[in-house]
């Protein structure tokens, strides 16, 4: 039986849900997608807050089995749950919000397990005040603490850092991947943000429309989407339409925009086929004047600069072919300022071989 | 604020845990009309003096409380201030027998101080106000349901007033209402029970004239044992007809019956 | 200044709160955490006594307690005496009209605790019951003292319902309010103010515990 947390969920009402979600104990898991996408309806149900058709195991026990009528409730299916805006318990003091939450022992033993907690969250010294006396990240860290308290099989957050200012957030990016490394547990995250997803997350699993359309690291989603909604759903907006010609050389060659493309191999896809073909903006070299660089040979494409914007360290390029394709990419501002990157100059870009990736048209 | 509640608490308490007394210890209770309200009290008094046992007195207009009779209300003793009331309850097997006249009602026009009604046997003065535009309000007991409200309406008719002021009339609940809203001065002019005139708080409030009984048909009040009344009750009963308690009647205003 | 009537006041407005707090906090709850087809009507049907008037209520409960209402005669078989015009009618009838004083702002207490704030209670491993006890009646409490307050106070002050089924007997079903009613019409006026005044010291402390809980005691 699989170890860590499975959930294969499938129902209509009141949010139609089409979801598989795997776990490892030790991993985090990040579920991610636009808002309104289902994601925490997902969480919800693996908690046990609602009650949904399909099959939730954890740790090898079964919380849910629509088949079998089994559904075990929320307070027995030890979760540790992080809420979107805390749901600490208002009128008690934080020492007594993560008490509550630990079982067995005397109530002297829970104290002091709690005031454990709370200290190896940073929040020594803080175990008197009331959830209003203490500030959004201190609440965000306390709320983590309560959920830790009942040695939970799954860890679950819901948009944990949607409730913070920045400065607080990057500081609580920096507490939850030190805190990962202690976990043994199956930990899911909920958010909308890809890059909090990429950065605190080992794998993660795109949520659209209540159905989850693929799992896997974040470097996987962004340089790999299998279709080109998941392209669109990861911000990838290099995306067009081409066709196979051949798969020779080691390598699949494609048509696009009346030139031929040599792409990394994926013979998956058999010549002729019509394909969309991604091109992530790493991928995308653009030829400088002042040294040729590695990679200028393989797909070399000349056109001019359809506009260059400047976001401090790097420059947003929109680049345009011939055929009045558009080819987004960065560059360092630096190499833009020495390059007269600027709208209307002329240049040359390559689409690295290795970064053309296919998808079904 | 937590002593606030806490003593909030503990008056709640203590009314909580305050002994309810035992049912039938109790005295029993006796249903007057309101007309009876001064005279009855001390006909009460008197009982508890000479015979050591107490009555619970409640005041009220005697069609109210012969719907309540009917209603299954725990009274011993019923004393209306009409015949009618009594007949019918015994009719319905409420009271152990047809009763007995205890005293016949009259009727008095009241006037408070600085009215521009004086008071006068044939409502001339009343009459004449009432023309000129002077009365806004004149009060009597509800005659849907207090004997006393129709004796005054009959009053009013045969003297041709009722028409006239038929918009101006504000009605009392029972005819200590109706007496209490002539002599506070919120009517000019009120016709209510003598026995309620008689008593000092009324009586120094205003003038009065006891009007003609010829005016309006005889209030016939009778009173009754009821289904279940215990011994204190007809105790009382039979105290209410000894002469001690006739004589308090007679000072009240009443006639007595046979007299 | 009649002792027996504010003290039979008191013992009213005591029974009244133990029969219908338990049942207030109950069905408050049920209203402000569900939804179904209907809860409008419910709700409205709860708010009557609120809005009718006294003497209505009063009618219909005089004849459903009096003698041939299956209600009054059960309950004279079952006690060998009547419903009406008793204590314990009394105390039924004022359960009754105070149903929306005891409701209403213990359910708007209870709609204001988070939906998530319960679901971190089972999340925490709390049962029902815990969750009640610790998370529930604490955060609602404002709104049960002023439950508590206002049926405590509004009994003490309710009229025409009490004169209607409880007949104004002596130390059985006249109260205070009554009494007052009684002594204005004995021209009794210092008997008359005097108690007014008991009332209305006693409502006036009482709004004052209402309000004073009301501020919000987390923030």
């Amino acid at each position: 039986m699989f170890e860590g947390l499975e959930a294969l969920i499938r129902q209509r009402t009141p949010v139609s849900l089409e979801a598989e979600l795997r776990c490892m104990p030790g991993e985090v898991l990040a579920l991610t997608g636009p808002s309104g996408s289902g994601k925490t309806s997902l969480l919800r149900a693996v908690a046990g807050l609602s009650r949904t058709d399909g099959m939730i195991t954890c740790g090898g026990e079964r919380w849910r089995d629509s088949d079998a009528g089994i559904f075990l409730p929320v307070r027995r299916r030890r979760v540790g749950f992080v809420f979107q805006d805390y749901a600490l318990f208002p009128h008690l003091s934080a020492i007594a919000n993560v008490a509550i939450a630990i079982d067995g022992g005397t109530r002297g033993e829970r104290v002091r397990r709690a005031g454990e907690l709370l200290e190896r969250m940073n929040l020594a010294g803080l175990e008197d005040r009331r959830p209003a006396q203490l500030s959004g990240g201190q609440k965000q860290r306390v709320a983590v603490a309560r959920a830790l308290a009942r040695d939970p099989h799954v860890l679950l957050l819901d948009e944990p850092f949607s409730a913070v200012d920045r400065a607080t957030r990057e500081r609580l990016y920096v507490e939850l991947a030190t805190l990962r490394r202690e976990l043994r547990m199956p930990v899911v995250l909920v958010t909308h943000d890809l890059d909090e997803a990429a950065m605190l997350s080992d794998r993660m699993t795109l949520l659209h429309r209540g159905r989850t359309i693929q799992t896997g690291t974040a470097e996987e989603l962004r340089t790999r989407p299998i279709t080109s909604e998941v392209a669109g759903l990861v911000g990838l907006r290099n995306v067009y339409a081409a066709r196979v010609a051949a798969h020779r050389d080691g390598a699949t060659w494609v048509e696009w925009n009346g030139v031929t493309l040599q792409a990394r191999p994926q013979a998956a896809f058999p010549a002729g086929a019509s394909v969309r073909i991604a091109v992530p903006p790493a991928f995308v070299v653009m030829h400088r004047r002042d040294r040729p660089s590695r990679g200028e040979h393989e797909n070399p494409l000349a056109g001019v600069v359809k506009d260059a914007l400047a976001l401090g360290e790097n420059t947003a390029v929109r680049f345009s072919t011939p055929g009045g394709e558009v080819i987004r990419f960065s560059i360092p501002t630096h190499v833009a300022r020495r390059n007269q990157v600027a709208a209307g100059a002329a240049a040359s870009v390559s689409f690295l071989a290795d970064g053309i990736h296919l998808m079904p048209s | 604020m937590r002593t606030l509640l806490a003593a909030l608490l503990a008056a709640l308490l203590a009314a909580f845990f305050a002994a309810t007394p035992a049912r039938g210890a109790e005295p029993p209770v006796v249903a007057a009309a309101s007309d009876l309200r001064f005279a009855v009290e001390e006909v009460a008094a008197g009982f508890e003096r000479e015979r050591g046992s107490r009555v619970r007195v409640t005041l009220g207009s005697s069609g109210n409380f012969r719907h309540q009779i009917a209603a299954g209300a725990p009274f011993e003793i019923f004393m209306s201030a009409d015949e009618e009331y009594v007949a019918a309850l015994h009719k319905e097997g409420r009271t152990l027998d047809g009763g007995v006249l205890y005293a016949i009602g009259r009727i008095v026009l009241f006037a408070p101080h600085g009215s521009a009604v004086t008071p006068d046997a044939d409502m001339a003065s009343l009459a004449a106000a009432v023309r000129e535009g002077r009365v806004d309000r004149i009060a009597i007991a509800n005659p849907e349901h207090a004997p006393y409200g129709r004796a005054a309406r009959e009053a009013l008719q045969r003297r041709g007033l009722w028409e006239a002021l038929k918009g101006r009339l504000v009605l009392g609940e029972n005819v200590s209402q109706a007496a209490q809203f002539a002599s506070s001065g919120g009517a000019q002019a009120g016709l209510f029970a003598y026995s309620l005139a008689l008593s000092p708080a009324v009586a120094q409030r205003g003038r009065y004239v006891l009007l003609p009984d010829t005016l309006h048909a005889p209030l016939r009040q009778r009173m009754a044992l009821l289904a279940g009344a215990g011994p204190i009750a007809r105790e009382f009963y039979a105290y209410l007809q000894q002469p001690a308690a006739r004589a308090i009647f007679r000072r009240h205003g009443f006639a007595l019956p046979g007299e | 200044m009649d002792g027996p009537a504010l003290l039979l006041s008191l013992r009213l407005a005591a029974w009244t709160l133990v029969v219908l707090l338990p049942l207030a906090i109950v069905v408050s709850r049920w209203l402000a955490w569900s939804r179904f087809r209907g809860k409008a009507w419910v709700e409205g049907a709860l708010a009557l006594p609120l809005v009718l008037p006294p003497t209505v209520l009063g009618y219909y409960l005089l004849v459903s307690f009096g003698a041939g209402s299956p209600l009054g005669d059960g309950y004279r078989a079952l006690t060998g005496h009547p419903l009406a015009f008793s204590f314990e009618g009394l105390v039924l009838a004022s359960v009754i009209f105070n149903i929306p004083f005891a409701v209403q702002p213990a359910q708007r207490a209870f709609e204001s605790i988070p939906a998530d704030v319960r679901h971190a209670a089972a999340c925490c491993g709390l049962g029902r019951l815990e969750t009640f006890v610790r998370i529930e009646l604490p955060l609602a409490w404002p709104g049960i003292v002023s439950a508590i307050v206002l049926t405590f106070a509004h009994t003490l002050g309710e009229f025409g319902v009490v004169l209607m089924v409880g007949g104004s007997i002596p130390g059985e079903t006249r109260t205070v309010a009554i009494s007052i009613y009684d002594r204005v019409q004995a021209m009794d006026s210092a008997g008359a103010g005097m108690m007014s005044l008991v009332l209305l010291v006693i409502t006036l402390a009482a709004m004052g515990v209402v309000h004073a809980t009301a501020r919000k005691p987390h923030v």
